[in-house]
């Protein structure tokens, strides 16, 4: 598509060069041929891997969320990561980002559609000199049905020994909101990426049928269609592949009670968000979100609004200073 | 395929990795387009283009059965009547025969085993069989096609393809190797509680009550002491284990399974990865690929797109994954197999 647009808008008098790039861009060749004839082509297939895999393989991570793992793509150098929203769970969610050399980075889940099993999220740790390893995302939605594709993913969870597992397949089935292909995925590639021939990202690994050969994947226009929502951590749409967060329902895990300018903490619960966040016995909050918090019922009633995953930043007293926590919400 | 029931299933908190969410809702709208099974990876007209590989299949991969059931592949490495196969497969089975090409062999025999790598020597009495023409290296980078025995017919053998889909390595026995049994501590000493079924404490005789004075010809002086010991241990490996059972003293041969294997608990993974080798762990070393499987299309040869044999198949491991036995060892092992039973 690219290459024909600009083939269009060039003059005359570089057709030939023009001609070459229209080339270089052109889909992969064997694409147009419903099936391989000759061991000419099924070389070609096996060349566009040698090239494509290790690019790929170096920018698709493991996230492992604390009570199991997925996996995701590396998509711009700063280090925001394509994956499914049924592996991100959340918005604002802590998650460690695994990279193929086995390097543990902090990660924050950006928004979600929910209804669709897309997700964004930002490795935190640590860039590496120079950036991460990116793919390239194929915006131009030209993937159509018989495509030869192929997938990465880490299968079963994070092996160095082994690394990202691909497998080769055709897209079967194109839907308005999902690929179909008969590459084969198992628990852990949720989330990894689906590449066409020229290692471009066209789809995110998201769920599998009963039956080996059906395996689904949404495709990025899918995510294209809501990025800035997502990239500002919003959470889009209803279930099934993420559950809003109740409002009331978040957990801080501190007992207070009345004080003059504000309510003195008188237990912090083991293991809490609030033991977490570095709250003490004797700290006196005094606003929450920017509102003061003048007795209990206040608390109680800022929290009511809240839901687990929730920002909140206290400013509280300790020892005669003020001090200011940012933390979140827990869940229950 | 077309019509499979779809149910949604959330988010579960499952202990193993993640999580494909199973069969959520997928817009079945008029604007869906579908491919037809002939063009699909494992249709015919895609694994048509593979007829010479086909053909080198044809003649040197076996099907080996147990009475009229098909339950492994093998590869035939000499003329006269040598076939590999997966052992877990095959071992132990009654009315062996195999098929390689158009002919029957019946009275086939395992008469080798090697636990290590689960491989068994198969003999049948055969004359000018045409043996597997094995490739230099299975050093091979992700992405290069292979071949392999995928279903047959009386007549004839069919294909499926792939790729070599993850690194060479080492596959450690899943949790370690077991003897499968559960001690207890009595009067002193090391007592077996129960045999687990299937293990190979239980095949070799080991019994409920035996005490275990000696592995190895150590002494033992706790159960402590002998998980220690294991420690050391892979699977497939073999412990002699000195027993008194009342007066009597007796020596046991007991084989290393994977703790995995021994004492089963189905993964969510599992769940949805079909029917999976039983053994699938405590390789030395194995190549991955993504062609589909099951666990009775183990023990066949993995050909490259000359038709060379770069590895025999000895896994399936789970539903994206089947691990193969790398020619450089299967060609060791052969020749180790077919000497010892010569001598």
């Amino acid at each position: 598509m690219k290459g024909d647009m600009r083939a269009a808008f060039l003059i005359p008098a570089i057709t030939i060069l023009t001609g070459l790039l229209a080339i270089e861009s052109q889909a992969f060749p064997l694409n147009s041929k419903k099936a391989p004839q000759s061991e000419a082509d099924l070389l070609l297939i096996q060349e566009a891997l040698f090239k494509a895999i290790p690019n790929a393989k170096a920018a698709t991570v493991c996230i492992d969320i604390g009570d199991g793992t997925g996996s995701g793509v590396i998509v711009t150098a700063d280090g925001l990561v394509m994956t499914a929203a049924h592996v991100s769970t959340g918005v604002g969610k802590m998650v460690t980002v695994i990279m193929p050399d086995g390097t543990k980075l902090e990660g924050e889940t950006l928004g979600l559609m929910a209804e669709y099993d897309a997700a964004l999220l930002r490795i935190t740790g640590e860039k590496p000199e120079g950036g991460f390893p990116v793919v390239e995302i194929n915006r131009s939605d030209d993937t159509k049905l018989g495509d030869w594709v192929f997938s990465l993913g880490h299968s079963g969870g994070f092996d160095k020994e082994r690394g990202a597992v691909a497998r080769l397949g055709r897209l079967v089935r194109v839907a308005n909101t999902t690929f179909q292909t008969d590459g084969t995925l198992i628990g852990g590639d949720s989330g990894g990426p689906l590449f066409d021939m020229e290692g471009r990202l066209i789809g995110i690994h998201s769920r599998v049928g009963p039956q080996l050969p059906v395996n689904m994947h949404v495709p990025v226009k899918v995510f294209l269609g809501e990025w800035d929502r997502m990239l500002a951590s919003e959470f889009i749409g209803e279930g099934p592949f993420a559950q809003k967060p109740e409002k009331g329902k978040g957990f801080l895990g501190v007992a207070t009670t009345d004080v003059d300018g504000g309510l003195e903490v008188t237990k912090v619960g083991k293991k809490s968000p609030a033991e977490d966040a570095g709250l003490q016995e004797g700290d006196v909050l005094k606003t929450l979100n920017g509102e003061a918090l003048e007795n209990r019922d206040k608390l109680k009633s800022i929290l009511a609004e809240l839901a687990a995953g929730d920002k909140l930043k206290l400013e509280i007293i300790r020892d005669g200073k003020d001090e200011t926590i940012n933390m979140r919400l827990g869940a229950r | 395929m077309e019509k499979m029931k779809r149910s949604t299933c959330g988010w579960a908190r499952v202990s193993a990795a993640i999580l494909l969410v199973l069969a959520a809702s997928v817009g079945v709208g008029l604007s869906q387009q579908s491919l037809e099974t002939n063009f699909r990876t494992t249709g015919a007209a895609v694994t048509g283009v593979f007829e010479p590989q086909r053909q080198a299949i044809q003649k040197f991969s076996a099907v080996i059965y147990e009475g009229r059931r098909e339950i492994a592949y093998g590869v035939v490495i000499s003329a006269d009547g040598y076939i590999l196969s997966k052992a877990s497969e095959v071992d132990g089975k009654a009315g062996l025969s195999v098929r390689v090409d158009n002919t029957s062999y019946n009275s086939a025999k395992v008469v080798l085993v090697d636990q290590r790598w689960d491989v068994a020597l198969i003999k049948v009495d055969a004359a000018g069989l045409v043996p597997a023409d094995f490739a230099e290296s299975s050093d091979l980078p992700q992405g290069t096609w292979v071949v392999v025995n995928g279903a047959t017919s009386r007549t004839k053998r069919r294909v499926l393809a792939g790729i070599i889909s993850a690194q060479r390595r080492e596959i450690v026995p899943t949790g370690g190797a077991v003897m499968g049994v559960q001690l207890a501590q009595a009067k002193g000493r090391i007592e077996v509680e129960e045999v687990s079924e299937g293990s190979g404490a239980e095949s070799a005789g080991l019994k409920k009550g035996d005490a275990i004075t000696s592995v190895d010809d150590k002494k033992m002086k706790d159960g402590d002491a002998l998980t220690e010991y294991l420690k050391t241990k892979k699977a497939g490996e073999e412990l002699k284990v000195s027993v008194k059972r009342g007066e009597e003293k007796l020596e046991l041969q007991v084989r290393l399974s994977a703790r995995g294997e021994v004492f089963v608990e189905l993964t969510r993974n599992d769940e949805m990865s079909g029917d999976f080798s039983k053994r699938r762990s405590g390789f030395p070393k194995i190549i991955q690929h993504d062609v589909l499987a099951n666990s009775d299309t183990m023990g066949g040869p993995v050909l490259n797109l000359a038709g060379k044999v770069v590895g025999m198949n000895i896994a399936r491991a789970n539903r994206a994954e089947t691990f193969a036995i790398p020619v450089e060892e299967l060609r060791k092992i052969a020749t180790d197999m077919v000497r010892q039973v010569s001598e």
